[in-house]
């Protein structure tokens, strides 16, 4: 739960070591150490005095400054004048002057701090009075503001479970996605990196898997306006206030049915009240990717090559011999004379790696205007990236444009509006795996050279002399350069994000607000692939240009009714609303072929070959409410209730009621506890909702009618059949989660502990249950099905050190035990299968187990054979296949669990020094427990067609003397059936421990730019995936190819790509960036 | 008071902005039509018929189950072929295990395609439009649901009998028909189509099923039930008919724009071109893989074999009509490598790795009915008829081979195997004359009497374990 870093006063280490036992853990990490900025300087001279209109004569002109403890000036203190509406708030340096009435009290109060109240006494027409304020030790995160749905609480009354995280948090990150930030800062959320391309989104689950086929991603609210399936690249980092994620059922159900997957809010920056602030930063970046494959070098190739043909010409029988010449055998065995009589003319051939990736700098920078009045704010900002990506030829390069400004125009009326622009234009290839570039690069044999003599990429160039080796057909050349150099592609992206809203103060306490939100996504993809590719790929294939676009716009109208009320010590919020969202979708793309030559790449110069347009819509209409109530500020209740209507659902079942309650007891502010010197906070939180998941296709419930044409003579004869069966009760995923928490802080909150437990079981899950064959279909969509996540999740930051040097640490660790309770009809299995990979989803088991044989290394020989139990014609060198049901035979029936994607536990620890301007902190996040599908154990780690392999599997069983590692079988050009069957061969442990941030930054001291027009300048040094602990073979555990769920249009009988979480199948590696950067305030 | 008339003004504006229309909710899908108000018109089941003929690109599909027996015969086989294709290999060599990914494509395809020709025979029964309108229909959906349970008790013996759209709860009542059971009723559904169908000459569009092509297949339905006189009744009625001939070439037959000649009984219509087309998909995966000149892809499928290549006699035009010995590559040599001709496009328009072309595919043609009917009848006139188109000696005549030949059955077989080669007939054929075993295994495949059927695929049994899997397997 907590977040956010602490400053904070002395206290002797030995205090936590009492306490800390979990210390030693710390330990174990920290290596270095640093020091922590000071806070930000701030101007000597000017003053904006904020004085609102005040009555008349007999006044008192009251001025003054408003300092912390250590006389640091405080900017945007409330002074009001009490029993009246007047105020100020103090300038950036800390003064503040206004008029008031002699005899009148003064109030300053500011976030974080413990108020104050002032008589003014004396009689002159001028008073100074300089206030200093101090921290509100015992309370001061309890008085954190943390954004709810549709508005905002201080943490004191927070009784659900909500992880809130300020930009000082992840100001220096270099990410373009913000979440990239917060993986592993924030327990019971796993945010997965899957791929490392520039832009990539990456995966982030809530608390668990709750949805097999329906969508699993958060719902995204930005500035209130709540996005499914949203790309945050288009919220420009640096403008982000603040992310608050909604975790538990309670928290959620605001969101009605879009809140099961939980909620990230985001709340974009506004200027304070005070003198105008210009920020500007530049950073500069290098990204590498240090962690490579290691494959086979050109001379293991051969030899591997060399016995694959061999082995298996001396198993076709027929008195073949591996001495065998090429004349005496069939084509495909036949082996180039270069191979056997002179294989050291290919040295250690090319490392496709090297060719593929690249040492990619990045810049990123940013200007920012900030400031206001009191009845004014306002931020203005623009920040420019521009990042070449490691796979040659991509780039991601991103402008963003924010205006926030928000006005009072009276005492009642209040209007604000967010508008923020983002431009993208870049390359993004790799991120598809299997026959995407990265995934085909490292397939390609290291025979072959970077260019040919005649500077084309490839052997089937008739002009060249590598055109010797066309007639192997099982040679296999991708160059990476065929796909990045010889095809031009880019896509265009740009996102308007606007929100406008009013507020009118009815009376005291009771505000109504109506807002119009809208977002709109617009895409253009355009490539031209050369004729031929330069010879580099499989195949020569002819030019092709395509042209896509997508377009998208999401209208939100919402409208809310406020009433705040504190009578004596009962305290009562009360929110009602109206909202209604409306989403139209359009997708078009056209195919261009017989391009006469790569003169023009437009599809003009060629011929439209295939074209194709569609376009979806859903809308939905919600009524909310909730209540919040305090008793004396301690004990706390929360009711809300929203009702849901959407285009999605069913006929029979188009509303949904989604409740929630819960409550919260801080037991630190009764008296009894007041005593104690060593609880500091102690709040119990306990609560139950329900919320929903309507991530379902858009036409789900309604059968469809498909495109099947025939021909009728020369012309095409229209034909349409059903796609799909009908379902006027589908519906949305109801998940009901219980959540029950504890805050703890010790000592003056050097020492904050959170631990939560939630329960949530998610019913009527949205499934594409199998139905048998014989029906004409394999699945129907039906809400049917039970999943539990189960989980705890704890949460520690203590301040080890303070004074001058300090040292915090925050430890966060999570464990979510998955669970299916029921599935389809009978509770069959669902049983997914794409490209050899088996998932089974089975009651009493966690979603998605990896489902195959289990191998027990390689027969070293026939009495080895012999003595077990295999399949019939099985030879030495061929995998031990384990009998699972000891039945005495090999067969379908010994498939089994091999794995599961999802970890046992997960966890991250960040330390932070602080000295004097210097600050330096560094962060390991590590999963345990989790396996991975190696799917590029298909091509890399079996015989496939003559593709290069891992360099661990030239270690396999050559004879009977000589058996190899015991793990990799005999090659073959023809493997068994069962060698090629989906097996614990593919399956590899995803536990990793990741040095995933390191960053030291200096703050400038003042004196050094007295005589500069700046106000602060702090530089530095971050560097993100430092380094990786891991055992996998491919680039990263972390590594998913398979996208999670999003719903398309229309219901799809395939295989949902969710179910394939934690399979790599030739994923884009995660770069490693290391950035300098600067950051100047004037 | 002031404050009062604030509230009410506001609740007002609240109340008009939640008095939203109903059928903002209710949005109908942009891009697909909607099943519920179909299938009333002459027109919507003209569209819906298009569609259930539209089965036929799946069934006989070069990656499909008929066309895979080419290499479970002597005819076909697979060479290195690019990828994993462990479960092609599987269905060469006879050993497919239940868990074989292609097995159970080919069981859900034919379920695919008979719950198209179901639905329309449910929706035009229902739609009470004028009965000879309907009778024509139904004939047509029947010759189609016919000809496939009868591809289908070939290949799995007896299959689950559907006839009608089922819901997934009926279905699970629904098991293994006996082999016998599924004769009938492909008999039953031929029969109709017979009496329904008109002549080719008057069927609505070319391509479309009639009576002939239904008398046909029930003719082989006959003679795979052993009832020759019953066979022959029906396809002397073909041969009677006067609508189809011998065309005088057989190169002549095929072509990119050899289309629905006489001598055509069942073509199913491709359209090249263009990649949204219907676009005969047979040229680009007949050709070998990777071969880079002839087709930008191959797909290696039904490579020819040495077997079928020398089956033909000394001076028959049919086996350069058919085979392709190799090609020329780009830099000028031949690779030698055998395979199918007949359904060659060179110059297709390319649309990435395939080629768009343009030729049809027939199902069964005017030589396999007099083939038939040599086979039905013990009379080599018809069988003679197919010699004499290309110039070979009559059987029974002194210069026939008849030392390989000796007697009528073995030289229909023989003259089946070089006339109709690659036209995915021969393992039917020498399972309808009981020759299969014999002949499969002396040219050296591992089969048995059990696997001349493939296995029920292992996920049927699975979600349903009343569905009994074949012996053997």
């Amino acid at each position: 739960m907590k977040i956010k870093q602490i400053h904070s006063c002395g206290h002797p280490i030995a205090y936590y070591k009492a306490y800390l036992p979990i210390f030693k853990y710390v330990f174990i990490f920290t290596f270095l150490f640093c020091l922590r900025a000071s806070a930000y300087a701030y101007p000597k001279n000017s003053s904006i005095t904020i004085n609102p209109n005040h009555p008349e004569i007999k006044d008192i002109r009251v001025k003054g400054k408003v300092v912390d403890e250590k006389g640091l000036p405080l900017v945007g203190v409330t002074v009001k004048q009490e029993g009246t509406k007047f105020g100020a708030i103090t300038n950036v340096n800390g003064e503040y002057e206004l008029t008031v009435q002699s005899g009148a009290q003064l109030t300053f109060s500011y976030i974080g701090f413990n108020s104050q109240t002032v008589s003014v006494k004396g009689t002159a027409d001028m008073e100074t009075l300089n206030i200093t304020l101090k921290v509100n030790t015992s309370g001061k995160q309890l008085n954190e503001i943390i954004v709810v749905g549709y508005g905002t609480q201080s943490k004191r009354a927070v009784t659900g479970s909500i992880a809130s995280i300020k930009y000082d948090n992840f100001k220096d990150r270099t990410n373009s996605n913000v979440t990239q930030s917060l993986a592993g800062e924030l327990p019971g959320v796993s945010i997965t990196q899957a791929q490392g391309a520039p832009g990539s989104t990456p995966i982030i689950k809530i608390r668990g898997t709750s949805s097999i086929t329906a969508g699993t991603n958060p719902l995204y609210v930005v500035d209130g306006l709540p996005l499914e399936n949203f790309n945050l690249n288009y919220i420009n980092p640096q403008d982000i206030e603040s992310i608050d994620v909604l975790k538990d059922a309670s928290s959620t159900a605001i969101y009605g049915s879009r809140g099961a997957n939980g909620v990230v809010i985001v709340t974009t920056k506004l200027g304070k009240p005070g003198q105008t602030s210009v920020n500007a930063s530049y950073e500069y970046g290098i990204q590498d990717v240090t962690r490579r494959i290691d494959l086979m070098n050109a001379q293991q190739f051969i030899q591997y090559y060399v016995d694959a043909h061999n082995n298996a010409w001396v198993a076709l029988g027929g008195g073949h011999s591996a001495s065998d010449p090429n004349s005496a055998r069939t084509s495909a065995y036949k082996i180039p004379e270069d191979f056997t009589t002179n294989p050291g003319q290919f040295g250690n051939g090319t490392n496709w790696q090297d060719v593929m990736f690249r040492s990619a700098p990045l810049q990123n920078a940013q200007v920012s205007v900030s400031g206001g009045t009191d009845k004014t704010q306002f931020l203005f900002s623009v920040g420019y990236l521009n990042q070449d990506a490691v796979l040659d030829a991509n780039y991601y390069k991103r402008l963003s444009l924010r205006t926030n400004i928000k006005h009072r125009i009276s005492d009642h009326f209040t209007v604000g509006t967010n508008l923020s622009f983002t431009g993208i234009f870049d390359r993004t290839d790799g991120v598809a795996g299997k026959s995407d570039v990265v995934s085909l690069g490292l397939q390609s044999d290291p025979i072959f050279p970077v260019y040919t003599e005649t500077g084309s990429l490839g052997f089937r160039d008739p002009n060249s002399t590598w055109y010797r080796f066309i007639p192997y057909s099982d040679l296999i050349e991708w160059h990476p350069y065929s796909l990045t150099r010889e095809i031009e592609a880019q896509n265009k992206s740009f996102n308007t994000l606007a929100t406008g809203f009013l507020e009118y103060k009815i009376i005291d306490g009771l505000k109504f607000r109506t807002s119009v939100n809208a977002n709109l996504y617009n895409n253009s993809y355009n490539s031209y692939s050369n004729a031929g590719q330069g010879y580099g790929y499989s195949a020569v294939l002819p030019a092709q240009g395509v042209t896509r676009s997508n377009y998208s716009l999401n209208w939100l109208t919402e409208n809310t009714l406020t009433y705040d009320k504190q009578l004596g010590d009962h305290g009562l919020n009360a929110l009602i609303g109206y909202t209604a969202q409306h989403e139209r979708d359009e997708y078009s793309q056209l195919v261009s072929s017989n391009f006469p030559n790569d003169l023009v790449h437009t599809l003009n110069a060629g011929t439209a070959s295939s074209g194709t347009s569609t376009a979806s819509e859903w809308a939905m209409v919600s009524y909310l409410a909730r209540v919040n109530y305090n008793y004396k500020n301690r004990y706390f209740l929360t009711g809300t209730v929203r009702r849901d209507g959407s285009s999605r659902f069913g006929t029979n079942s188009k509303w949904g009621y989604f409740p929630s309650v819960s409550a919260g007891w801080l037991i630190s502010d009764e008296d009894f506890m007041k005593k104690t010197e060593l609880i500091s906070n102690l709040k119990l939180r306990a609560s139950y909702g329900v919320a929903g998941n309507n991530q379902i296709p858009n036409y789900g419930p309604t059968s469809l009618l498909s495109t099947s044409n025939y021909v009728s003579g020369t012309a095409l004869a229209s034909g349409l059949t059903v796609s799909n069966i009908s379902n006027p009760n589908l519906k949305w995923e109801k998940t009901n989660q219980f959540n029950l928490g504890i805050d703890i802080g010790i000592i003056k909150n050097r020492v904050n502990f959170t631990a939560e437990f939630y329960n949530s079981i998610t019913n009527n899950l949205l499934l594409n249950v199998p139905v048998p064959d014989i029906t004409g279909f394999s699945t129907q969509l039906t809400n049917i099905g039970k999943v539990r996540n189960r989980g705890l999740e704890f949460s520690l930051n203590t301040k080890n050190t303070t004074g001058a040097f300090k040292w915090s640490t925050d430890f966060n660790l999570s464990f979510n035990r998955n669970k299916v309770l029921q599935l389809g009809p009978g509770n069959a299995p669902l049983l997914f299968t794409d490209y050899v990979v088996q998932v089974k989803t089975q009651v009493g088991q966690p979603v998605s187990n990896f489902y195959g044989y289990i191998f027990d290394g390689v027969y070293k020989n026939q009495a080895a054979i012999d003595a077990s139990p295999h399949v019939a014609g099985t030879t030495p060198g061929e995998p031990i296949v384990r009998d699972v049901n000891k039945d005495g035979k090999i067969d379908a029936n010994d498939q089994t669990t091999i794995g599961n994607a999802q970890a046992n536990f997960a966890s991250g620890i960040t330390n932070t020094f602080s000295y004097k301007g210097f600050e330096f902190s560094f962060m390991f996040q590590g999963s345990f427990g989790g396996q991975i599908t190696n799917q590029l154990t298909r091509y890399l780690g079996i015989w496939n067609g003559g593709r290069n392999a891992y360099a661990g599997v030239a270690n396999y069983w050559k004879s009977e003397s000589d058996p190899g590692d015991g793990i990799h079988f005999k090659p073959s050009i023809n493997p068994t059936a069962m060698e090629q069957s989906f097996s614990s061969y593919w399956v590899e442990s995803a536990t990793w421990v990741r040095l995933k941030n390191i960053r030291l930054s200096y703050t400038l001291p003042k004196s050094w730019l007295r005589n500069m027009p700046v106000k602060g300048a702090r530089i530095y040094v971050n560097a993100e995936n430092v380094h990786l602990f891991s055992k996998y073979k491919n680039f990263d555990p972390e590594n998913t190819t398979y996208p999670s769920t999003v719903p398309s249009s229309t219901p799809s009988t395939g295989v949902p790509s969710g179910a394939f979480y934690g399979v790599d199948y030739g994923s884009y590696p995660v770069p490693r960036v290391i950035t300098f950067g600067a950051k100047v305030d004037f | 008071m002031k404050n009062i008339k604030r509230i009410l003004a506001i609740t007002f504006i609240c109340v008009m902005a939640c008095s939203c229309k109903k059928s903002f909710l209710e949005l109908s899908p942009v891009s697909n039509a909607n099943a519920n108000n179909f299938y009333k018109t002459k027109a919507d089941f003209e569209v819906a018929i298009n569609s259930a003929y539209a089965t036929l690109y799946v069934i006989y599909a070069p990656e499909e189950a008929v066309s895979y027996t080419e290499i479970m015969s002597d005819e076909g086989t697979l060479y290195a072929v690019a990828g994993a294709q462990a479960d092609k290999w599987a269905i060469r060599d006879y050993t497919a295990t239940a868990s074989n990914t292609l097995v159970y494509q080919y069981w859900q395809d034919y379920y695919k395609a008979l719950f198209n020709i179901n639905n329309v025979l449910d929706k035009i029964q229902a739609a009470g439009l004028d009965a000879d309108y309907t009778n024509h229909v139904k004939g047509e959906m029947m010759f189609l649901r016919g000809l496939y349970y009868y591809n289908m008790v070939q290949l799995f013996g007896g299959v689950p009998l559907v006839t009608k759209v089922i819901s997934a709860d009926e279905s699970y009542g629904v098991l293994r028909s006996p082999v016998a059971d599924v004769y009938n009723q492909v008999v039953t559904d031929l029969k109709f189509a017979v009496d329904n169908l008109p002549l080719a000459n008057a069927v609505p569009a070319p391509g479309r099923a009639s009576k002939g092509a239904a008398e046909t297949v029930l003719g082989k339905v006959y003679l795979s039930l052993g009832n020759k006189t019953a066979a022959t009744q029906v396809l002397q009625d073909v041969y009677n008919s006067g609508q189809y001939n011998l065309l005088p070439q057989y190169p002549a037959l095929f072509g990119a724009n050899v289309k629905n000649t006489k001598e055509s009984v069942f073509e199913i219509q491709y359209l090249g071109g263009s990649a949204s087309n219907p676009y005969s998909p047979y040229w680009t995966a007949f050709a070998p893989v990777t071969n880079g000149v002839i087709t930008k892809y191959g797909g290696g499928i039904n490579q020819v074999t040495d077997d079928l290549y020398n089956e033909y006699e000394a001076g028959d035009p049919r086996r350069d009509a058919s085979i392709e010995t190799g090609y020329t590559d780009a830099k000028g040599n031949f690779v030698k490598i055998k395979f199918p001709k007949k359904w060659e496009d060179r110059t297709a328009p390319v649309s990435g790795t395939q080629e768009l072309s343009n030729n049809n595919f027939m199902v069964l043609r005017y030589a396999d009915v007099l083939l038939l009917l040599s086979e039905a009848t013990g009379d080599a006139t018809y069988l003679n008829q197919v010699r004499a188109r290309v110039g070979l000696p009559a059987f029974g005549s002194a210069e026939y081979p008849s030392a390989q030949y000796p007697t009528l059955p073995l030289a229909v077989e023989h003259e089946r195997k070089v006339e109709l080669a690659l036209e995915f007939h021969r393992f039917f054929d020498l399972k309808r004359t009981g020759r299969a075993l014999t002949v499969l295994t002396a040219k050296g495949k591992a089969v048995t009497e059990q696997r001349l059927i493939l296995p029920i695929p292992q996920y049927v049994i699975t979600q349903n374990n009343k569905i009994t899997q074949n012996p053997g397997y």
